[in-house]
């Protein structure tokens, strides 16, 4: 009694570790507040804004129809390889297997780079190939075949020759045995298969991040480009949408009744039969039907009539939508608009050249590094002629990486400095030296990359944050390390939220986040050190293989008008250098905001990232990691 | 009267370096129960799948009822197998299982259910139209596989091992039953087995085969009493085969005695196996017989004793209803027409098998 009672205590435990992480997210789903750790009342208004989202829907379409299509030839495909494997002899059989299962149990990444590579290798024969839909779709068919062969082999064992003679012998052509016989017992290992295929599918995230071309997006992939700006509580609700349709599926396929059950009772056989069809057909056929209607309707959305178009690539959540849905309204240009994570993950894409971009939207150190490597074209100024809203300044600050001025539009800039809480810390805030300071000790937060964190300690040091000298670099580190005790977390987009949630008393953070985040909680204050820091700039460039630059160039005129750049301002809240639009600021607070907009004495103080080469890249990396690993 | 209608004519065949069937001539007459008999990896198996068209010879040709249908593909040829595991097709109700091949042939409905009917109580399983082949026990599903076979009406059925998962009881039902259905139909049957009784009861004609050579073909009583080879005596039926020379037309040296038979034209003083069944061998008292020996064994078998002898330094083989305990002299008497004589093997497979320990 007592052991029966502890074994269901024991079960319920497991269960509730299991589940427990989904629950956390249904429930967040129907939380009316933004941030997660406060609870604002139930409220479903995630999942009013999720369907109104287009980007998503869009993703979402895009996944399923991959997820769908992907699945559906996979199975074909992978069933007739199984066939035609199993009626190898064994020793072929074997190796057929291997080599089959070899992708399967290959490392997605691998996967995933060498169908880019090979797809970029096409275009030495197809010039116009170019990276897109189908090569994300003919990725999924590549890595679903072996699952689907996996599952129909054990099935196929299982199935005596002798059922498929034994037709052949009562008079059936081998087809029609094939699909009598053969194929109604194999066909829980094919629907099985086929199951397997479009799960793997919908759940793949790396092998389509390296195949996919621009303005593509998976729900995987769209989600990852958000997490930069942290993810929307709209994800929360689309994901328990997710669980709860997989979880129907399940029971669907769980509780379809099976033909001989159908057999046996053969005094309820009418309604059984029809629940049968309504399981075997009617379901399956809705879903499709839903799928591929949805797929047209949203990409007949997304498209506009215009043959035009101009390829953007940039930054998560680093635009305002209804600044492109205006631009398209207003020039009939559409707009295919992919979003990257790092400067680190863009700067191969544009390389490899897989995708021609027409405008990307670099970092101050990387443009450096594009123009190093002669990856950019020369901006025709005389295309945008909105130009002159831009700040002198600005155009003098970005000569640190563009020194001609002949590449780079700044979009977006803002410095790197110190956010605390007043309520926790009741000095004055004015140099980096807090962030040493005992008193704060697991009350700190860091900024987890290397640059970020040497930038810090090196200008703490009084030394440059580009700096190339051996010695200052080992005291940084010395520094850093001496720091690590008192550091509550090395994170990047938590800062915000533990910020705001008054998880912590001090952090390392950037301008435009720190506006945001005083927003939310009035008690935050931003200050940028009197050692110094980092100001950044994030500006438009154009790749030599633009094939649009004309539209590219009409583009950044567009984003240069005052109204649409305070549009984006308002959207995005990081400092814009177009002195126009801040003019057009309602907010006098925000106008004269020292955070958004530093006055000079401040901007002299800091330095802009420089590309230092790989040589001190790695020197950098491997300090960090000497830093992170003891 | 006994029309040919299967010819089997220099029919080889071989996987890789395996020689399974090796130039092998056969033909079947019409409305015989032919049975393939031999052990595992004789060839019976696969002669069987080249009639039924699962396998194409590397060589020769057969010919049914005067056509030429070695490459002709299994669906196109007028003869339905039944096979060894049955082969229902579980997803079907047997209904749907027996009107497999009448509804590829496009025959009516009516047809179709008057054939079902017919069917099943041929097979002894009427009203079972609507079961699944899992809700039948071995012996009812292999009537079933008959009875999806007999409803095309074909001229010839083969059978692979048909009884050869089912247990004692049910395989000698089965046994009579076949027999039954082979004279209702008036077909010819073509067996295939490794079970010399089940060759023995059912068969017409009995075909012994051996490494892919036929041993001989006769009739159940031909096969039995008058092996042609060693290897045939061994297989069929328990044999004492012993090394013997022929001294002169029916006389023939066993063991250094001299023993009468009826066999003649092997010559003079020729090495030749004499073979003597167990239950040919009469046990009398000590010196009453051709030699003297002591019984070393004693196994009650229910028909009979099952004894062997020590005489001569052999072990006799001896069935007997009569009793002789362990230990007991006896004598050894056969009378000459119960001593078969045999040429020498001159190959391989024409030797007996090593018995296995």
């Amino acid at each position: 009694m007592i052991k029966s009672t502890l074994q269901k205590i024991y079960l319920g435990f497991i269960l509730l570790l299991l589940y427990a992480p989904i629950i956390t997210l249904i429930v967040l789903s129907f939380n009316s507040s933004k941030t997660r750790s406060k609870w604002g009342g139930f409220s479903g208004k995630w999942y009013t804004a999720l369907f109104q989202n287009e980007d998503i829907m869009n993703a979402l379409y895009t996944t399923l129809t991959i997820a769908l299509v992907s699945a559906l030839v996979a199975t074909l495909i992978g069933t007739m390889a199984a066939i035609g494997i199993q009626a190898l002899n064994a020793k072929f059989r074997t190796v057929m297997m291997t080599v089959t299962n070899i992708p399967m149990l290959n490392a997605d990444i691998v996967t995933g780079i060498s169908l880019m590579l090979l797809f970029i290798a096409c275009r030495a024969f197809f010039p116009k190939f170019s990276l897109g839909f189908a090569t994300v779709l003919l990725s999924h068919i590549t890595f679903n075949i072996p699952y689907v062969i996996l599952s129909v082999m054990p099935k196929l064992k299982q199935t005596s020759k002798y059922t498929y003679e034994a037709a052949l012998d009562l008079g059936a052509s081998p087809l029609y045995a094939f699909f009598k016989v053969v194929f109604p017992d194999i066909f829980p290992g094919v629907s099985s298969g086929f199951l397997l295929a479009f799960t793997m599918s919908l759940d793949d995230f790396v092998i389509t991040h390296f195949t996919k071309g621009a303005g593509v997006d998976t729900l995987s992939t769209k989600i990852y480009s958000e997490v930069r700006k942290g993810i929307k509580p709209e994800m929360y609700a689309l994901s328990t949408l997710l669980f709860v349709s997989v979880l129907f599926l399940l029971i669907l396929v769980n509780t379809a009744p099976q033909d001989n059950v159908v057999k046996k009772k053969k005094e309820v056989g009418k309604f059984k039969k029809a629940a049968n069809i309504v399981f075997r057909r009617v379901i399956p056929a809705i879903m499709v039907i839903v799928v591929v209607a949805g797929g047209f309707f949203y990409s007949s959305l997304g498209k506009t009539n215009a043959s035009e178009q101009v390829v953007v690539y940039n930054w998560g959540e680093y635009i305002d939508p209804e600044v492109i849905d205006m631009f398209e309204e207003e020039t009939g240009i559409s707009v295919i608009y992919e979003e990257f994570e790092t400067n680190e993950s863009m700067y191969p894409k544009v390389q490899a050249g897989a995708v021609a971009y027409d405008l990307v939207c670099p970092s101050d150190y990387m443009i450096q590094r594009m123009i190093e490597n002669n990856l950019l074209d020369e901006i025709n100024f005389d295309n945008v002629p909105n130009i002159k809203n831009i700040g002198e300044e600005y155009f003098k600050q970005s000569k640190s990486f563009d020194p001609e001025n002949k590449y780079s539009i700044p979009y977006c800039w803002g410095t790197v400095g110190i956010l605390y809480n007043k309520t926790m810390v009741d000095e004055e805030v004015d140099s980096w030296s807090i962030l040493w300071d005992e008193k704060y000790a697991d009350q700190i937060l860091m900024q987890n990359s290397v640059r970020d964190a040497f930038a810090v300690a090196l200008k703490y040091s009084g030394y440059s944050l580009n700096s190339k000298d051996l010695d200052e670099l080992e005291e940084a580190k010395e520094l850093l390390m001496e720091q690590k005790p008192l550091v509550q977390a090395y994170v990047v987009d938590q800062v915000r939220d533990k910020m705001i949630n008054n998880e912590a008393a001090v952090g390392v953070i950037y301008s435009g986040e720190a506006i945001y985040t005083q927003s939310q909680n009035s008690d935050l204050v931003y200050v940028v050190p009197k050692e110094g820091s980092n100001v950044w700039i994030d500006s438009w460039v154009i790749p030599k293989n633009a094939q649009n630059k004309e539209n590219a160039e009409e583009f950044l005129n567009f984003l240069c008008r005052a109204d649409i750049a305070k549009k984006n301002f308002d959207y995005i809240t990081y400092s814009t250098p177009n002195t126009a639009a801040r003019d057009l600021i309602e907010d006098e607070e925000l106008r004269n905001s020292t955070t958004a907009f530093p006055d000079a004495s401040i901007l002299n103080r800091c330095e802009t990232f420089q590309y230092l080469g790989t040589k001190f890249d790695d020197i950098y990396n491997e300090l960090w990691r000497e830093i992170k690993s003891k | 009267m006994a029309r040919k209608l299967i010819d089997i004519s220099h029919i080889s065949k071989s996987y890789g370096d395996n020689l399974v069937l090796d130039d092998l001539n056969l033909y079947i007459n019409e409305n015989k129960f032919l049975t393939l008999l031999g052990p595992s990896g004789c060839g019976k198996t696969t002669l069987l799948r080249i009639l039924g068209g699962f396998e194409t010879p590397n060589k020769g040709n057969i010919i049914f009822d005067g056509v030429d249908i070695t490459n002709l593909a299994p669906n196109k040829r007028q003869l339905n197998t039944v096979f060894q595991k049955y082969a229902l097709f579980t997803h079907m109700t047997i209904a749907e299982n027996i009107a497999f091949g009448l509804k590829i042939k496009g025959k009516s409905k009516a047809y179709i259910n008057d054939k079902i009917k017919y069917a099943l109580k041929l097979v002894n399983l009427d009203g079972y139209e609507n079961r699944t082949a899992d809700q039948l026990s071995g012996g009812q599903q292999q009537r079933i596989a008959i009875a999806r076979a007999i409803v095309n009406e074909p001229k010839v059925l083969l059978l692979d091992e048909p009884l050869g998962a089912l247990d004692l009881k049910l395989r000698q039902d089965m046994q009579y039953e076949l027999i039954r259905l082979k004279n209702e139909l008036g077909i010819t049957f073509v067996y295939v087995t490794h079970d010399q009784e089940e060759a023995l009861t059912m068969s017409d004609t009995i075909v012994v085969m051996n490494q892919g050579y036929i041993q001989q073909i006769g009739s159940p009583e031909d096969i039995y009493n008058e092996p042609e080879n060693a290897f045939v005596a061994d297989f069929i039926g328990e044999s004492n085969i012993l090394p013997a020379t022929m001294v002169e037309d029916k006389l023939v040296k066993i063991l250094g005695v001299n023993f009468p038979c009826v066999d003649t034209g092997f010559g003079r003083n020729k090495p030749v196996d004499a073979v003597i069944r167990p239950e040919d061998i009469d046990l009398v008292k000590p010196g009453e017989g051709l030699l003297d020996g002591v019984v070393t064994h004693l196994i009650f078998k229910g028909v009979h004793y099952e004894m062997e002898v020590m005489a001569n330094n052999y072990e006799w083989l001896v069935h007997s209803t009569d009793m002789f305990p362990v230990g007991t002299e006896v004598g050894i008497k056969v009378d000459p027409f119960d001593i078969q004589i045999m040429k020498k093997p001159q190959s391989e497979d024409e030797e007996a098998v090593p018995i296995e320990e």
